[in-house]
């Protein structure tokens, strides 16, 4: 097998006449979202292209510095985009986020690389990609989460003040709530397990078998990076609620978390 | 004797002010006001979902604040106006109550009889979805009520019954209550019901406010 063909730059611009088709598409049906998607294809190129400039870089002067700067900015980035989004949350309930994100996050793929790889925990080459596979999903898993979490704390105001006045414990209120956050949040991860291979080719295995890879050495590789990314997903969200709602009550046990109000739409 | 509860400088977020109340313990407390006079608010600061900005209350000579505050609610039941009813059917209320209670769910006999004696003509297996307003008001009474408390607040107990009804549940309720040795403090608008029932009324009025 042979690396993948290189992509000259006159026949990489060809690709950008299927998104000319999809916007003319999106102005004809009158979709409000023709802005934000011309921003999003633009923001999509200008940071993948500056991100290919950094790690060609870091690949060619392999320094572990270069590889936890990298690191440390893609945790920041998720951490940043995950607690920004919770505008309502207590700054305790942020750092608890914020910690068992990253905590979460890094054990994975420190496992993952050291013990089932057997490479350097600060090889470039590993640490990278593979930080950002198992971080993004993470983060988009704590997203949901939280999202599902302040939703029903807000939409069931009536059954915890009920329970509250029937003498349960806050905790004991809010804990099957953490309980629904934790399972939305891996639906989408156990869905793409379910249709993996058969429905869709993945974009890790694709990407490795597009560069030469045996395809049976591809499938090891993206059977080990769904699991590692249940695990971060799981760990994190669970760490995160686990201890986050501990925040949302005080000491004589009443519900200090008042949920944003949704602007009428 | 002691008083059952008592306030002392009781004010509530700077806006209610409440004063020294008191509450005698052996009697039936009607509290009526205006609204936003600070009725269900006091409930509250009775049962410990609240806490006052300044003085304090006091249940059975004991400083609210300093009691186990899920262990005074177990005592100290609160029945807000508001009914909240799982979806389900009247069985699966009780057990979903009674297990964030951790307590044993109780027997369909327990609950008929129960549901007889709020005037409710339904088997456990009845559906609550499509219960009435009042319907839902008295189940959910009902519920709070089988865990026999020692003490009932009740808010707006029969708000969403007509007249007849409400007199005829609050007649069975507080009858009950009488047997268990439960002591009973509601919330009513109605100087009918107030007439009829209380002991002890406490009128909240326009001076609560400052």
């Amino acid at each position: 097998m042979s690396g993948a063909a290189d992509i000259g730059i006159f026949s990489f611009a060809l690709i950008y006449l299927l998104l000319v088709v999809v916007l003319i598409l999106m102005r004809k049906s009158k979709i409000a979202k023709t802005r934000e998607l011309l921003i999003a294809s633009l923001r999509m190129t200008a940071q993948l292209v500056l991100v290919g400039f950094i790690l060609t870089y870091i690949f060619q002067n392999p320094h572990p510095a270069l590889t936890l700067a990298f690191l440390s900015a893609m945790i920041v980035f998720s951490v940043h985009r995950v607690v920004s989004r919770q505008k309502g949350l207590n700054l305790k309930f942020k750092i608890i986020v914020g910690v068992s994100l990253c905590a979460s996050g890094l054990s994975v793929l420190a496992y993952f690389i050291l013990a089932v790889l057997g490479q350097s925990i600060l090889n470039p080459q590993y640490v990278i990609p593979l930080a950002g596979m198992i971080i993004g999903n993470a983060m988009t898993g704590m997203n949901l989460a939280l999202a599902n979490f302040t939703e029903n704390i807000a939409s069931q105001k009536q059954k915890m003040d009920a329970l509250l006045n029937l003498g349960v414990h806050p905790q004991n209120i809010l804990k099957p709530l953490a309980g629904g956050a934790l399972t939305t949040a891996l639906i989408p991860t156990i869905n793409s397990m379910v249709g993996m291979g058969i429905i869709f080719l993945p974009g890790m295995m694709t990407g490795q078998i597009l560069s030469g890879t045996l395809p049976t050495t591809a499938i090891l590789y993206q059977i080990c990076i769904m699991i590692a990314i249940c695990a971060a997903v799981c760990l994190s969200v669970f760490a995160a609620l686990t201890l986050g709602v501990k925040t949302l009550y005080n000491g004589n046990c009443q519900f200090t978390y008042v949920p944003e109000q949704k602007k009428p739409s | 004797m002691e008083p059952l509860f008592h306030t002392e400088s009781l004010r509530f977020g700077g806006f209610l002010q409440y004063g020294d109340l008191s509450f005698p313990a052996g009697k039936i407390t009607f509290i009526t006001g205006e609204s936003g006079s600070g009725k269900s608010t006091l409930l509250k600061l009775l049962n410990g979902t609240a806490s006052p900005s300044e003085g304090k209350a006091f249940y059975r000579g004991q400083d609210i604040s300093s009691l186990d505050a899920v262990a005074l609610r177990r005592e100290v039941l609160l029945v807000s106006q508001e009914p909240f009813l799982f979806d389900g059917t009247v069985r699966e209320n009780f057990d979903a109550f009674y297990g964030y209670r951790e307590t044993p769910p109780l027997r369909d006999d327990q609950i008929k009889k129960l549901l007889q004696s709020f005037l409710l003509d339904f088997d456990p297996d009845a559906q609550t979805r499509t219960f009435s307003g009042g319907e839902r008001q008295r189940l959910y009474t009902a519920i709070f009520l089988s865990f026999w408390p020692k003490v009932l607040l009740l808010d707006e107990p029969t708000s969403a019954l007509d007249n007849v009804t409400g007199m005829a549940v609050l007649t069975a309720l507080l009858d009950s209550c009488r047997e268990a040795g439960t002591e009973v403090i509601t919330v009513s608008h109605s100087r009918q019901l107030a007439g009829q029932f209380s002991q002890n009324t406490l009128h909240l009025g326009k001076e609560a406010f400052h």
